[in-house]
């Protein structure tokens, strides 16, 4: 299964885990701007209650809220409330902007013992200092708000101080973040597909390099000069496995060719020993048909071994072809002057264009057209026909040849290229079988540039397409 | 004629030597290169046959060294490594004809002859045996100044057939050199082509040249040899 872009993968991940990281520290940074504030807030709120318990009681001045808020440097905008009870419990100043939310606190600061200032509800906390100062933060529906509470003898109190400043600065904060970390994103993605690119391309580079040795052959070995020394390793197992590829390959040609040298000396001996003895047998002696007979199968296994051969040149890439102007027309004619003398009864219809020239070698060409026809022959049916086609084109011919034919399985249609292939062996019982014959062809074919391929036809019908370059 | 015939197989050399014999050749066999080279160099053969694998100099080598030697006698390669590529390159450094192993001594001796008239500048387009005369060039065939018209594959039948006069020539020998065929099952072309080649030669009376051999093949008849 082959994944998706590499590179794509690497952009999109890298982009992900930036900004998985990115958002985290956002969040946190964020908090943390939050808590710091909140912190610094705290200091202050601290200092005024402080300050507002060296106030002599009803000696307050007016426009206490403003006055905080310009000791506390919290700004004008933000709001701040003040509760102040006497020692007995009693309203002493209350703000105009108490927010109702916050009467909770009135509540606690009414019933608070001044003599144990630690029993504060959970929500508060005390801080260290010489003065118990309880802190908390109170929802209410304008906003958050900063509350602290101090409590002694003489009084008690509480600045309520409105977090809306600092929500806003945070809002400012993460609008800022949810700008800038996309963008950031964008860049990191970028990047990453560059750098993943710059990173392939030795990689793309080998993998020409490679493709170019298969198609120039076994011998060609990939240059470890000017890579990376990240992939050096890789071209030398590539380069090794080329060089065990070769000398196997090289040994099975041999080991072939030597073969068909072997088997041709004995078959050359059989065969002039044979010729020699049908000359000197007596005239139709039924010695002399079973010499004959024998003489035969000579041949035919000189036949096979000579295609081997032939098929093993070829697929080495060694098939030698002595091209020459050759008239396939012409070719193609006498061959089929052979069909009508070789089966009278079969229908053959020729739709050759004259004098098509095209350059091949004309032995190994003829042997294509005598396979394909004497196979249509052969496997054709009773009273049946041959039609062949071939029309020049501005690269090439194209030529089809069909015949009647019994229905061919899938499996069979499959196969017909394969060596020694034989089909159905009840069917094929009387006829040879297709052996060497249609594979060899293709090889041919092949070795002058062109393709030979069975074509999609009728049940009935067998039918090959051929392609040759003029 | 005087041949000399290179070959290091024992038996192959054996029937060729005997077949060659039969037709009133002389044969100088030699298996080894550098002794046939020598030989071909010392003495004036009409023809060499080299087998391109031997031991020593090797065929192809020998036919190089001659003709540097500025010996034009003809040669032939007799072979059974890969055919192609030694029929190019033996073609190509100067060798007069190749037949690739396994070959019928038949057709030895064809190739021989051929070879020979072309070196000796005879006209070898006239063939002519019994009353038959058959032109290579102009493909006309005559019979008691009659001429019979055939068509392209019953005149090389014919020429096949009366280049060796007397010998017995198998279906399969004259599918594979008339119709250039790779073994094949389907010999009865060879049947019918026949059947209308005698056909043709009916009217002038030739057509008793072509005899049967049963369950064989056919031959042409040798002439009598007049006293």
């Amino acid at each position: 299964m082959t994944h998706t872009s590499l590179r794509r993968r690497i952009a999109l991940w890298s982009s992900a885990l930036a900004g998985g990281v990115l958002m985290g520290f956002a969040l946190l940074s964020s908090l943390l701007i939050i808590q710091a504030k909140i912190d610094r807030l705290d200091v202050q709120i601290e200092a005024a209650l402080i300050r507002l318990g060296r106030f002599p009681s009803g000696g307050l001045p007016s426009q206490l809220e403003s006055l905080l808020a310009r000791e506390m440097e919290v700004g004008d905008q933000t709001a701040i409330a003040l509760l102040l009870l006497d020692g007995t419990g009693s309203i002493v100043y209350q703000s105009k902007n108490w927010p109702e939310a916050l009467n909770p606190v009135y509540y606690q600061l009414k019933s608070l013992n001044p003599a144990q200032p630690q029993e504060f509800d959970q929500s508060v906390r005390p801080r260290r200092g010489r003065v118990p100062i309880a802190f908390s933060t109170r929802r209410s529906p304008t906003g958050g708000w900063r509350v602290g509470v101090v409590s002694n003898p003489q009084g008690r109190g509480a600045i309520a101080v409105s977090l809306q400043t600092i929500r806003q600065e945070n809002a400012v904060i993460r609008r800022i973040y949810l700008i800038t970390i996309p963008g950031a994103l964008f860049l990191i993605a970028t990047g990453a597909w560059w750098l993943s690119g710059s990173a392939l391309q030795p990689v793309n580079r080998l993998s020409q390099d490679i493709n170019q040795v298969t198609a120039q052959g076994l011998n060609q070995r990939v240059s470890s000069g000017d890579i990376d020394q990240e992939f050096e390793g890789l071209i030398q197992s590539f380069n090794a496995m080329l060089e065990r590829l070769e000398r196997s390959f090289h040994q099975a040609l041999r080991f072939s060719g030597d073969a068909a040298h072997e088997l041709k000396t004995p078959l050359a001996i059989l065969q002039g020993e044979l010729e020699q003895a049908i000359q000197q047998a007596e005239l139709g002696s039924s010695m002399q048909q079973t010499l004959n007979r024998l003489l035969e199968e000579v041949r035919r296994l000189s036949s096979i071994v000579r295609k081997l051969l032939l098929l093993s040149l070829a697929d080495a890439g060694q098939m030698a072809l002595r091209r020459d102007a050759v008239n396939l027309s012409q070719l193609l004619e006498e061959q089929l002057e052979d069909v009508s003398l070789l089966a009278p009864d079969l229908r053959v219809e020729p739709q050759i264009e004259a004098d098509i020239w095209i350059r091949c070698d004309r032995d190994l060409i003829t042997q294509v057209f005598q396979n394909l026809l004497s196979n249509a022959i052969k496997y054709n049916q009773l009273q049946g026909w041959i039609k062949i086609q071939a029309q020049l084109q501005p690269q090439g011919v194209n030529l089809t040849v069909a015949n009647a034919s019994q229905a061919l399985t899938a499996e069979e249609r499959a196969h017909l290229f394969d060596r020694f292939y034989r089909g159905d062996p009840a069917r094929n019982s009387e006829t040879e079988g297709l052996g060497l014959g249609l594979s060899l062809a293709r090889e041919i074919v092949r070795a002058h540039g062109g393709e030979l391929t069975l074509a999609d036809s009728p049940a009935e019908e067998v039918r090959f397409n051929l392609w040759l370059p003029t | 004629m005087y041949v000399l015939l290179l070959e290091d197989e024992a038996k192959i050399a054996s029937f060729v030597q005997r077949g060659l014999a039969e037709h009133g050749f002389v044969v100088d066999h030699c298996s080894q290169g550098n002794q046939g080279y020598e030989l071909a160099l010392d003495r004036n053969y009409d023809v060499v046959l080299l087998d391109i694998m031997v031991p020593g100099m090797d065929g192809l080598a020998i036919l190089k060294a001659l003709r540097q030697a500025g010996r034009n006698v003809p040669v032939i390669l007799l072979t059974a490594r890969n055919e192609l590529d030694d029929r190019l390159q033996g073609l190509n450094l100067g060798a007069d004809d190749y037949l690739a192993k396994p070959f019928y001594v038949e057709e030895l001796i064809a190739r021989i002859h051929a070879v020979v008239r072309r070196s000796v500048g005879e006209r070898q387009n006239l063939l002519k045996v019994g009353p038959l005369a058959l032109d290579r060039i102009s493909r006309e065939v005559h019979c008691h100044n009659q001429q019979v018209v055939l068509t392209s594959r019953e005149f090389n039948l014919l020429e096949y057939l009366m280049r060796s006069p007397g010998r017995v020539l198998t279906r399969t020998q004259i599918l594979e050199h008339v119709w250039g065929y790779d073994f094949n099952p389907s010999t009865n072309v060879v049947d019918v082509a026949i059947q209308r080649l005698r056909k043709k030669l009916d009217p002038v009376g030739a057509n008793h040249w072509i005899e049967s051999v049963r369950g064989v093949g056919y031959r042409f008849r040798q002439p009598e040899v007049l006293p």
